[in-house]
């Protein structure tokens, strides 16, 4: 055995044995640097003794350095591997108490306003209508004298108007308004597209009006409006009564009676059968007890409001429908107050 | 508007042979909304007589009065009405008994009660405390010949259909009008009370002119003689009560009256006042003013249509007579006026003099709606028989002005039109019985059908008008459901409401709450965004005639409204994590506003409280900094551009605003710690401003290839710079001069101290080298890094820490 491949094989011997004697992974680390670390481990210094060696000496103590090396490596692997066992065995005896919270974390929603507009478009998506939204600070022709409300026009007392002035100055000819429905697209998009159309318009929308638990001044509403050459009441039925079943489930039903609007004809309320009661509870707050939830108006769209976009009302006919929708939430959720969509109390908001 | 139809005066003119609440079900399914069916119970109420009436001993103002309601009974009731007479009959009300608080409206049950000394055993009532109607003034007097100590639900029962009217049928607003529904939906056979027209002979004494023919199409007017002024005859005022009105006197309820019944307001004037005896229909002069019966001396706005005689102004058209002409006690002749107005005339002046609404005046209410010019002669006629039978009026001559009577042309629709427009078969019998059961007058033309409406309807003017006639009758129950087919239109993208709705996931996914606020505000709010009061935004619209200031400017921001909601909830919250997304209103000239799509956020307060996992944790700028990057990052927004330190209304140091000067993409940083405490938020509040279309603009879509195949090298870079040296211009360096072998850059670490020197900083800097065409050798990563050091050292002076 040549010189110093019996210290070589003392000092892997040492190593080994320190290895076996390690209680954890810190001191198994403490070990490998001691004996293989990169700038002063024991056999590091070895390895690089071998370049300072006479060349016949070279290759018997470099063989020397690499078994040392070796019986090491295979030491720290054996042990390490030993140590892992050990710790996956007591892991696997611990119990831990899982009732324990998680850790804190905020968890994002959407506002009900906003799930329920896109219910709404995702629902009406499915028998073809698109979305498409308009401005809602509108002028008087489109909002009233499109839709057949002249000024004067006693229609005109249904929806209260708040006015807006125009800071650079308004122009006594167009008057702005607060849409107080989402009646004018249908003018709006009529003016811009050809039939068939089939577009619905969710929004806000405004009225000079007192608010209370089922009211409010600005408010939320969705408009459809379908247009071609052989639309019916009954397919206007059949539309509602679809966007019904999806929105409530299928047992629900709708029920049409006639409604005046100056911009259909045939005008009709429609209310959606009470999910929350199913008409059997006579004092159901949802309902008022008669079953019924009167949550839309709709009708044919009137030949005037046709002609006045261009369309030919001999060859063109539709149907539009209207409703709110803070409504459709309200029973959805069984909200009792409209007033508290607004108020953003992120207590109530986080229910949802 | 809400009219009161007392059933059994509904059944004079039509046999109701269901019961009242089938009636109003099918009322209200054909289209005449019923609010409600109003029963009087009056438990423990009855007819009594006022046997004895003595002072309060302890009280002036009060009045004894000793009670008999039948069988002996007697009670001795405290009050303070001033219109009882020994031998009144008056309804009595026990303890127990329901009654409406006179003042309030609520329900009560009355109490015994001590009022100055003397136990009140129960109350006589007055009309309101009754329920009949708003009348307070005193105890409502009844017919003396009812029976004392019979039940008041026996002798004055009624029930009363509560009906809320839509304005395209002012036909209904008569209880006639209502019948002639019934008449058609029970096929029973209406009974017109409408009376033969007047004769056409001229009165002497008595002529009407129409000067603004536009406001006052028809005037007619009746010259009545020999009046006797009384009360009306019970059954009248009965029917008056019940529909909601006060009797007054013979003449002027019989105006009442007939306008209840027909729909058609009626005034009287004491002929006496009507100087030259000429009634004028014209526009109100410049300083004209007028005393109402109300006893309100009125100046007369502009585009005021009134009704005056030669001299002065008598009433105003259609809404209420002058104090001066109105009928006393001792008139004996009278002009009673007949008129068809404007609308828009009467809504106008009605709306300006404060008298419209359930409040004002009854008959501008009615003219407000288009009435028929065609009931003028009939109400006339009405109303003169009844002044004959209930006046003892001698009718002496009618003038009836119609310049340009109106066309009633009848309508034609095709049968194949009904299913055309309704999807559901409609037979030519049903049509036809269906519109003859309203009236109509109906023939057959070939395959179309030709009616012509009743003369009180003014709403049948097109086909589809008898379409919903006939669908209504029918029952629009019948209507089938059917899923349209026929061709689906092409469908539009709209790349700026999918980003906005992207962007809205992409926010509630940080963990943040969305809300929606009102979009009108307080116009004040726009004055404490910034320290000195200063707006940020433009002048905002505003609301002419708002419900309250706090909702009378359209927001040109939406951080008033995030401050706002943020305030209120921190009361009771510890952290707010918020966003809105909605339009910003913003004037423009001679045009509508531009409604700009903004996405706000606000974070205050507690990121997290305390939990056992670890300590509370506030929020800070680089919470709010990692939620802007992050979405960017999800929704691959680029580069906005040009960055600004400093944002008006926030800290000038902690805040930033992006993009190009004319159009800022995002604002974002520390609110200005002043303004946070005006709206009492915590010192440290952040707010991101976000321009929903401005970053659409710089939306690039990811071009993604395959994941790296070549494994990456890591290696820490400590660099010393001066302070002064922004972290972004590093990164700039590290980029430009690593090339495409950069993949990522992170600072690990920040440092400032005695170590890094005084003006100083250091920055740890984790690099990830990369590169796709193979492993990088030690070599390749030297070289690369030595560059990046070197081009650290040459732009910025930095020293590079070992």
């Amino acid at each position: 055995m040549p010189a110093g491949a019996a210290d070589l094989k003392a000092l892997a011997d040492r190593a080994v044995a320190e290895i076996a004697a390690c209680p954890d992974d810190a001191a198994l680390e403490a070990v490998r640097v001691r004996y293989l670390g990169r700038k002063d481990g024991e056999v590091t210094q070895a390895t690089k003794k071998i370049a300072t060696l006479p060349a016949p000496e070279k290759p018997a103590y470099g063989a020397a350095v690499n078994e040392a090396r070796a019986r090491i490596e295979n030491a720290l692997e054996g042990r390490g591997a030993a140590l892992r066992g050990a710790r996956v065995d007591h892991s696997l005896g611990e119990r831990e108490d899982l009732t324990l919270p998680g850790r804190p974390v905020r968890i994002g929603r959407l506002h009900p306003i906003t799930a329920t507009i896109r219910d709404v478009s995702r629902v009406f998506a499915t028998m073809g209508f698109e979305t498409v939204e308009g401005p809602e600070i509108e002028t008087d022709y489109y909002n009233f004298e499109a839709l057949n409300i002249p000024p004067g026009h006693p229609a005109r007392e249904k929806w209260d108007t708040l006015w807006v002035s125009n800071p650079l100055g308004d122009d006594p000819k167009k008057p702005l308004l607060g849409r107080t429905h989402t009646s004018p697209m249908q003018v709006r998009i009529m003016e811009q597209r050809k039939p068939p159309i089939r577009v619905v318009v969710p929004g806000r929308c405004y009225r000079y009006e007192a608010t209370d638990a089922i009211h409010e001044s600005i408010l939320f509403q969705y408009e459809g409006l379908a247009i071609d050459e052989k639309l019916t009441m009954a397919d206007l039925k059949g539309v509602l009564y679809s966007f019904a079943r999806q929105i409530f489930g299928s047992k629900s039903n709708v029920r049409f009676r006639p409604d005046y609007f100056p911009f259909t004809e045939p005008s009709a309320e429609i209310a959606f059968s009470c999910v929350i009661c199913e008409g059997k509870d006579p004092h159901c707050h949802t309902c008022g007890g008669d079953g019924w939830i009167e949550a839309a108006g709709c009708g044919m769209v009137h030949p005037d409001v046709l002609r006045r976009v261009g369309y030919d009302p001999d060859r063109y006919q539709g149907f539009a429908f209207g409703g709110g929708i803070e409504r459709l939430a309200m029973v959805m959720s069984g909200v009792p107050d409209i007033r508290l969509f607004a108020q953003n109390d992120l207590g109530f908001l986080e229910n949802f | 508007m809400l009219i009161r139809v007392p059933l059994s005066w509904l059944r004079v003119y039509v046999d109701v042979i269901i019961s009242a609440d089938d009636l109003a079900h099918r009322l209200h399914m054909s289209g005449t909304e019923v609010k409600g069916i109003e029963r009087q119970k009056w438990d423990k109420i009855w007819v009594g007589r006022v046997a004895e009436l003595s002072k309060h001993p302890n009280a002036d103002k009060l009045t004894l009065a000793t009670v008999d309601y039948g069988e002996g009974r007697r009670k001795i009731v405290v009050t303070g009405a001033t219109n009882l007479k020994p031998g009144s009959t008056v309804a009595y009300g026990e303890v127990g008994a329901e009654y409406v608080d006179g003042h309030t409206g609520d329900r009560m049950v009355m109490k015994p009660k001590d009022m100055r000394g003397i136990k009140s055993e129960g109350m006589v009532l007055s009309q309101k405390e009754l329920g009949l109607g708003e009348e307070h003034e005193g105890i409502l007097l009844l017919d003396d010949t009812l029976p004392v100590g019979a039940p008041l639900s026996e002798a004055l029962g009624e029930t009363v259909l509560l009906l809320e009217l839509q304005p395209n049928r002012p036909d209904c607003l008569g209880i006639v009008g209502v019948a002639r529904e019934v008449a058609a939906l029970l096929q029973q056979p209406l009974r017109d009370p409408a009376g033969d027209p007047p004769g056409k002979t001229a009165p002497n004494g008595l002529d009407v002119r129409i000067e603004d023919e536009g406001n006052c199409p028809r005037f007619a007017a009746a010259r009545l003689e020999n009046i006797r002024i009384g009360p009306s005859p019970e059954w009248m005022q009965q029917r008056l009560i019940a529909a909601g009105m006060r009797p007054i006197s013979n003449v002027v309820d019989i105006t009442n009256y007939v306008m209840l019944e027909l729909g058609q307001p009626l005034h009287a004037y004491d002929l006496r006042q009507v100087k030259g005896g000429t009634l004028v229909a014209r526009q109100a002069r410049t300083g004209e003013r007028l005393k109402t019966l109300d006893g309100i001396d009125r100046a007369l706005p502009d585009g005021t249509l009134v009704i005056a005689d030669e001299e002065r102004v008598l009433g105003l058209a259609g809404i209420m007579g002058g104090e001066d002409s109105e009928i006393r006690m001792d008139t004996t002749t009278v002009a009673l006026e007949c008129a068809s107005f404007s609308p828009k005339s009467v809504g106008a002046t009605a709306t300006k003099l404060g008298l419209r609404g359930s409040s004002g005046s009854a008959a501008a209410r009615r003219f407000s709606w288009h009435l028929s010019p065609d009931l003028v002669p009939s109400a006339l006629a009405r109303a003169i028989q009844l002044l004959r039978e209930h006046a003892g009026a001698r009718h002496a001559g009618t003038v009836d002005r119609y310049p340009r009577p109106r066309a009633l042309t009848p309508v034609r629709i095709p049968f194949a039109k009904f299913a055309r427009h309704l999807g559901m078969e409609v037979t030519r019998d049903e049509a036809v019985a269906a519109l003859n059961g309203l009236g109509f007058a109906v023939s057959e033309d070939g395959e179309a059908l030709v009616a012509r409406p009743p003369v009180a309807r003014t709403d049948i003017a097109i086909p589809e008008d008898l379409i919903e006639e006939v669908a209504r009758i029918v029952g629009y129950d019948r209507l089938p459901t059917r899923v349209p087919d026929g061709p689906l239109p092409l469908v539009e993208a709209h790349p700026r409401e999918e980003f906005r709705e992207r962007l809205r996931d992409a926010l509630v996914g940080m963990g943040l709450q969305e809300t929606v606020s009102y979009s009108l505000i307080d116009p004040a709010w726009l004055e404490r965004l910034t320290a000195d009061g200063t707006r940020i935004t433009p002048y905002p619209l505003t609301i002419q005639n708002p419900t309250t200031p706090a909702q009378s400017a359209a927001r040109p921001t939406l951080r008033a409204s995030l401050l706002d909601t943020a305030r209120r909830n921190l009361r009771h919250r510890d952290g707010v994590a918020i966003f809105e997304i909605s339009p910003v209103y913003l004037p423009r000239a001679h045009d509508l506003p531009e409604e700009r799509w903004i996405a706000a956020v606000l974070l205050a307060g507690a990121a997290h409280g305390e939990s056992w996992l670890g300590p509370a944790r506030r929020y800070d700028l680089w919470d709010l900094k990692a939620i802007i990057d992050g979405t960017f990052a999800k929704l691959h927004v680029g580069d906005l551009g040009s960055a600004h330190v400093g944002a008006p209304g926030l800290h000038p140091g902690r805040s930033e605003r992006r993009g190009p000067d004319e159009r800022t993409a995002l604002t974002w940083g520390q609110l200005d710690p002043r303004v946070a405490d005006l709206w009492e938020l915590p010192e440290e509040t952040f707010v991101g401003e976000l321009d929903v279309a401005a970053l659409l603009e710089r939306v690039a879509p990811p071009q993604v290839g395959p994941p790296p195949r070549y494994p990456a090298a890591i290696r820490d870079l400590g660099v010393v710079l001066d302070e002064t040296t922004p972290y972004a211009a590093v990164l700039e360096a590290v980029r430009a001069a690593g090339k495409a072998l950069v993949e990522s850059v992170s600072l690990v670490d920040l440092y400032r101290g005695p170590q890094a020197g005084e003006g100083k900083k250091s920055f740890t800097i984790r690099l990830v080298l990369r590169s796709p065409e193979g492993t990088l050798t030690d070599a390749d990563v030297e070289r690369a890094v030595k560059r990046i050091e070197g081009r650290l050292l040459h732009q910025h002076g930095a020293t590079i820490r070992t």
